[in-house]
């Protein structure tokens, strides 16, 4: 068993045994985030720890936060005019809102894949993948490696390996959003954000792209946001639930274990949602 | 015309039989009513006309548009009422207008066209189209002389002008756009106030700025630096709202990646506006191509071929136009309308290119 393997696997022990995980193993973590839209607080107090090569799933009915809350991990929820917030966001046990750091480094090593595929139209399937290596200016030997290595993890390699010098916007959603999966994985983040993946996807490329998850989670560290609650059992390990009542910013109701969460929950919001009863 | 078998099932017993089909439109049959009624309300006023015109003499233009157009639209509306009921009526008057309009601007369109190709094609020739003017006087008849020193000239001043007013343009527009920068409203309010400077004012700035104070001649150059003031506001605009128009999606998607905003402006957002720019371009080089004012003051004019581009007057194609149209020489007239049919061609086969060129599907590997 590799080091990556056996920390990965600390990691879930651990996480399983109810967020009881030690510092070091701690990748990001949120503390006490809150966020604004002009004078409109829109999230509050959120602390949500993430252990090294684990997969939490955000859970919580539309308007509640998720979304912003995930922009905030990788530095993009300020490119919103009206943004601010308050509070830390740690990765590796460094703020990174801290005046020094140069958020372009910081969304180098958190990925993000959003809800909407946004494979660059102007590019080929391969020049996407390689997009980032040009565009952050990373030097990475190896391209047609990098190209193969990427689309297989994302599972679109067979699809695509005869006509990667075709145009991206000639593919179908499912196979985008995989496409853009492998654009992310070739800069060679630690952690991912994946703001509801599959909402666009029909149910077989939805598939594919939870297998795409359960491969990738044990190297990388992934935060998804998803609305199936089916697929945040299936796929993750932790998950926290947001909910925001009316005209109140949104915050987290409870977190833990997937299985915690839906076998057993200790709130009764977060009971009625798993199963369905709202949002 | 398909076969299709079709199989049912009749008292009990399975029955297969081959029917023949054939495509129909059943949206698309009329009634003999509608039919009947639909050319009567078109002959009726086309009959009118007809009788309008061989007894009186009202000129033509009047006769169509306040006797033609009014008819045309009650008999319609009458039509219309009678088919489909009142309902209808009002769809009549807006279909009269709209093929109304649609008409008269084509009229207008090929009228022009057809003046020019007439009066222009007498003028054309090889020689016309190689030589220039620098042996001729006005009066010698067609087929000494031509325009390639004045065509050459346009070339020259609006390649001159595009090379400037492109990229500032686009930076214009990035800068308003992307950059969002704290002078963004100043500069998109200026930017639209110059695209109201007249064209002949812009002609007089260069000549008092540059011309008189003796920092340039008058020349392509000069020429071009006119050009250049009525090319940006529309280019710039252009290439605005075609910025605007690129989705977030790709912004956010390559900052995600760790990419700089000028990278990301650069490599993801300008290639995927390409060829709303190359439409920016055209509009760019349609708003000046067949300025004259700017060019009288800047440019000049000149009998013999010029590819300096500083330092002494040039002809051009509008100028050239301008100065023979008015002479009281039938050869002269004559050219002017061939340099306008080869404007138009020239025009024409630069938008075709740019068109070509702006839809071919480009991608970065």
């Amino acid at each position: 068993m590799s080091t990556a393997e056996f920390e990965g696997k600390t990691a879930t022990l651990e996480a399983n045994l109810g967020q009881r995980t030690p510092e070091a193993l701690i990748e990001m973590e949120s503390r006490e985030l809150s966020l604004w839209f002009g004078s409109r607080k829109i999230l509050e107090g959120v602390s949500i720890k993430f252990p090294r090569n684990t997969v939490t799933a955000l859970i919580g009915p539309s308007g509640c936060g998720k979304s912003s809350y995930i922009r905030t991990l990788n530095r993009l929820h300020e490119l919103i005019p009206s943004a601010s917030l308050a509070g830390e966001v740690l990765y590796e046990g460094n703020d990174i809102y801290a005046p020094e750091i140069d958020p372009v480094s910081i969304r180098l090593k958190i990925g993000m894949v959003f809800q909407k595929p946004n494979p660059f139209p102007s590019m080929t399937i391969r020049g996407n993948v390689l997009s980032g290596l040009k565009l952050s200016g990373m030097k990475r030997p190896n391209h047609d490696e990098i190209v193969e290595e990427t689309l297989t993890k994302a599972g679109l390699w067979k699809e695509v390996k005869d006509r990667l010098d075709h145009a991206a916007g000639d593919l179908s959603g499912g196979q985008a959003q995989r496409l853009v999966i492998a654009r992310a994985l070739a800069v060679q983040p630690s952690v991912l954000l994946m703001d509801e993946p599959c909402s666009a996807l029909d149910p077989a490329s939805t598939l594919k792209v939870e297998e795409t998850i359960a491969a990738l989670s044990k190297t990388m560290t992934i935060i998804i946001v998803t609305h199936n609650m089916q697929q945040a059992v299936r796929v993750s390990d932790n998950t926290a639930f947001f909910l925001a009542a009316e005209n109140e910013p949104g915050h987290v109701v409870e977190q833990g274990p997937t299985t915690e969460i839906f076998s057993n929950p200790q709130d009764e919001r977060t009971l009625d949602y798993v199963n369905g009863r709202f949002g | 015309m398909s076969q299709h078998t079709i199989t049912y099932q009749h008292s009990g017993v399975r029955v297969e039989e081959v029917k023949k089909q054939s495509p129909l439109r059943p949206w698309a049959n009329r009634t003999a009513k509608f039919k009947l009624v639909t050319a009567l309300a078109a002959l009726i006023p086309l009959f009118m006309i007809a009788l309008v015109f061989a007894f009186t003499e009202i000129p033509g233009p009047i006769v169509v548009v306040v006797i033609y157009l009014p008819l045309q639209i009650l008999s319609a509306v009458i039509a219309a009422f009678l088919v489909g009921g009142k309902n209808a009526a009002p769809d009549a008057v807006i279909i009269v207008l709209a093929i109304g309009a649609t008409l008269l601007s084509i009229i207008i369109v090929v009228s022009i066209l057809y003046t020019i190709v007439v009066r222009g094609f007498e003028a054309l020739s090889v020689s016309f189209l190689s030589q220039n003017n620098e042996y001729i006087s006005p009066p010698t008849p067609l087929g000494y002389g031509g325009i390639a020193h004045a065509l050459l000239g346009t070339i020259i001043i609006v390649g001159i002008a595009m090379l400037i007013s492109v990229p500032i343009g686009i930076a214009t527009a990035v800068y308003i756009t992307e950059v969002k920068g704290k002078g963004a409203n100043a500069v998109r309010f200026f930017v639209q106030a110059e695209s109201g400077v007249p064209s002949v004012v812009a002609g007089l700035f260069i000549l008092t700025v540059f011309i008189l104070s003796g920092a340039i001649t008058q020349s392509a150059f000069a020429g071009a630096l006119a050009y250049f003031i009525l090319m940006l506001p529309t280019v710039a605009r252009t290439s605005e709202e075609v910025l605007k128009l690129i989705p977030d999606d790709l912004r956010t998607g390559a900052l995600a990646l760790g990419s700089t905003r000028a990278r990301t402006v650069m490599r993801v957002v300008l290639p995927a506006a390409r060829t709303g720019i190359i439409t920016a371009t055209i509009l760019g080089i349609a708003r000046v191509m067949g300025e004259t004012a700017p060019l009288l003051l800047t440019a000049l004019t000149n009998d013999k071929t010029v590819w300096n581009p500083f330092g002494e007057p040039i002809a051009s194609l509008p100028t050239f136009i301008f100065f023979n149209v008015s002479l009281p020489f039938p050869a002269a007239v004559s050219r002017a309308w061939g340099a306008a049919l080869v404007l138009m061609v020239f025009v024409g086969i630069v938008f075709t290119a740019a068109r070509y060129f702006g839809a071919r599907k480009f991608v970065q590997s």
